[in-house]
């Protein structure tokens, strides 16, 4: 619960390196081995800067696309890009390196709950660092700096030697997005970030992704199934139902109705998060 | 009207469950087969109490304790044996282990791998020890050797199912920032697999404890050598001695090294809340 008395300030001193980046994505379609497409000819582009929330229900194939991005899913055509990453087209070591360029966080935090904070952040520093200090979990002066500079943003840097198993489900997504800032991403891309959260906790954390966006410019997409938490947050929103975009627009603005047809159903209670 | 009250209803027709009976025969079968094999003879079984009492007193009644010394220096060599062969049989198949899991080794590496790794469970620690006897000697060390060596077939296995059924969270995360597989298998899978490693190789070492009292029948040292010697020249009272011994020895180091294994799991358990989208 001290989670929101902790909740950081947004700062402005640390601009990634590679500045922000816009996201294509080409006539992109996705079929898994077993047969299922989770996307189907989804073409979208999203500019620099932007904060976008991608909503959808389970298995609308909002997780599969969020993975394109950063090449965990390779599209079975079309093609993917990120600024100057063609990503769909890497391979090995290039598409280490463009993942590198690109933070990612998860809804199960998927932290090492028997690591410490510190080494748990440090996988951020992990495609700028050779091979050796990697496996030793040797930083050099400035990595080290760096991770501490992404624990400090957001709230995290007095439990930098606790191990991660021993914080709370705020805390540990919190130290997720520091060891994403630590990569020094030009793009941010959040996988139902907030769905294993308590309410107060979620709000925080999604107001922790907004003001990443406002302060460092960075590109954010955040996958959501819950209405209130894209309008509130995001300012772009695009639905996927069955693996096809079925609505592009500001989020403010989107109504009942929009919601309705993303999911495919009248809207429920427990599309709301509330308070 | 009475009769059409009684009557059944139309249920559906009885499944024939003709698998479940042929695989009970097959059973049955076996199991007679197998005492027909073994060549009983049900007449010396009925002398059976009475030996293992005449045998009892000869090694309970008055054991020579005048032997503990020697034991206990003798149990303490089959223990370093067991822990030199769990050391050295750990660090081999986690290393051989880790790359033979799906997801981190190619197929090419993996098949040859547990190929091996079958062959050697085949073989018996004993088979083992008398192979490497012929360059090592009969020493206490050859005992460990056969250990670590027999000891890889069963927990290389363990080490690549442990890892097969580890949550993939944080490899997904460590790919994720631009971790190659070296990165990926260090701070995505070790932090995840290693305390249930840590506790499957303090099993291992329980288990060798045991083993090697086995290994003793060959000759190579420590309790096992000293108990076959004994129950030769059938100096039943020193046998006893050594049985008691055994027994409270393994007994104690498996309370202690279970004490410890269930203290690596339990701090081991997941805190946070794991759901998948």
């Amino acid at each position: 619960m001290n989670d929101l008395t902790t909740r950081p300030e947004a700062e402005g001193d640390m601009p990634s390196a590679s500045g922000p980046w816009p996201v294509e994505l080409d006539d992109v379609t996705v079929r898994y081995p077993n047969g299922v497409v989770a996307l189907k000819n989804v073409s979208l582009t999203v500019g620099a800067g932007e904060m976008v929330a991608v909503v959808g229900l389970s298995g609308s194939g909002k997780s599969t696309m969020i993975r394109t991005i950063n090449g965990l899913v390779a599209p079975t055509s079309g093609s993917v890009r990120v600024g100057p990453h063609a990503v769909s087209e890497l391979r090995g070591r290039a598409l280490r390196h463009a993942r590198g360029d690109i933070g990612m966080i998860f809804q199960g935090f998927n932290l090492a709950d028997r690591a410490s904070v510190f080494h748990n952040a440090l996988v951020g520093r992990f495609s700028h660092m050779p091979t050796w200090r990697t496996t030793l979990g040797l930083a050099t002066e400035a990595d080290r700096a760096m991770v501490m500079r992404s624990l400090d943003s957001v709230g995290m840097l007095e439990k930098v030697w606790h191990r991660a198993g021993a914080l709370s489900g705020g805390q540990k997504q919190r130290v997720a997005i520091a060891r994403a800032l630590s990569q020094e991403p030009a793009v941010m891309l959040a996988d139902e970030p907030v769905a294993s959260l308590d309410p107060p906790t979620a709000h925080s954390v999604m107001a922790d992704l907004a003001a990443i966006n406002a302060s460092r410019g960075l590109t954010v997409l955040v996958n959501l199934h819950l209405m209130d938490l894209a309008r509130q947050y995001t300012t772009r929103m695009i639905g996927l139902r069955a693996g096809e975009v079925v609505y592009d627009g500001p989020a403010a603005s989107a109504t009942d109705a929009d919601f309705e047809a993303i999911y495919g159903r009248p809207v429920q209670a427990r599309d709301r998060l509330g308070e | 009207m009475t009769a059409l009250a009684v009557r059944a209803p139309a249920a559906p027709p009885k499944p024939r469950r003709l698998a479940v009976k042929v695989a009970s025969w097959t059973v049955a079968a076996v199991v007679l087969g197998a005492f027909a094999g073994l060549d009983i003879d049900w007449e010396e079984l009925r002398e059976l109490p009475g030996d293992l009492v005449h045998y009892g007193t000869l090694m309970f009644s008055d054991p020579d304790w005048s032997m503990l010394p020697e034991a206990l220096l003798q149990t303490w060599r089959s223990v370093s044996m067991a822990w030199l062969g769990a050391l050295l049989g750990v660090v081999l198949s986690t290393l051989l282990g880790i790359p033979a899991a799906e997801g981190v080794g190619p197929l090419w590496l993996r098949l040859p791998l547990r190929g091996l790794f079958a062959v050697i469970r085949a073989v018996p620690e004993v088979v083992i020890a008398i192979i490497i006897l012929t360059v090592t000697g009969l020493t206490p060390f050859t005992g460990a050797l056969a250990l670590a060596i027999g000891g890889i077939g069963t927990h290389a296995k363990w080490t690549y199912e442990t890892i097969e059924s580890a949550p993939g969270g944080v490899v997904e995360a460590v790919r994720a920032s631009g971790g190659g597989l070296s990165e990926t298998v260090r701070w995505g899978l070790w932090p995840v697999v290693s305390p249930e490693l840590a506790s499957l190789a303090l099993y291992r070492f329980e288990i060798n404890v045991r083993t090697s009292a086995i290994l003793g029948l060959i000759g190579v040292g420590g309790i096992g050598d000293m108990l076959t010697t004994y129950t030769q020249h059938r100096q039943w009272d020193t046998v006893g001695v050594l049985i008691i011994v055994v027994i409270v020895v393994t007994m104690s180091i498996d309370a202690i090294s279970g004490a410890i294994r269930r203290r690596i799991m339990e701090g081991a358990k997941a805190r946070g809340v794991e759901r998948s989208s």
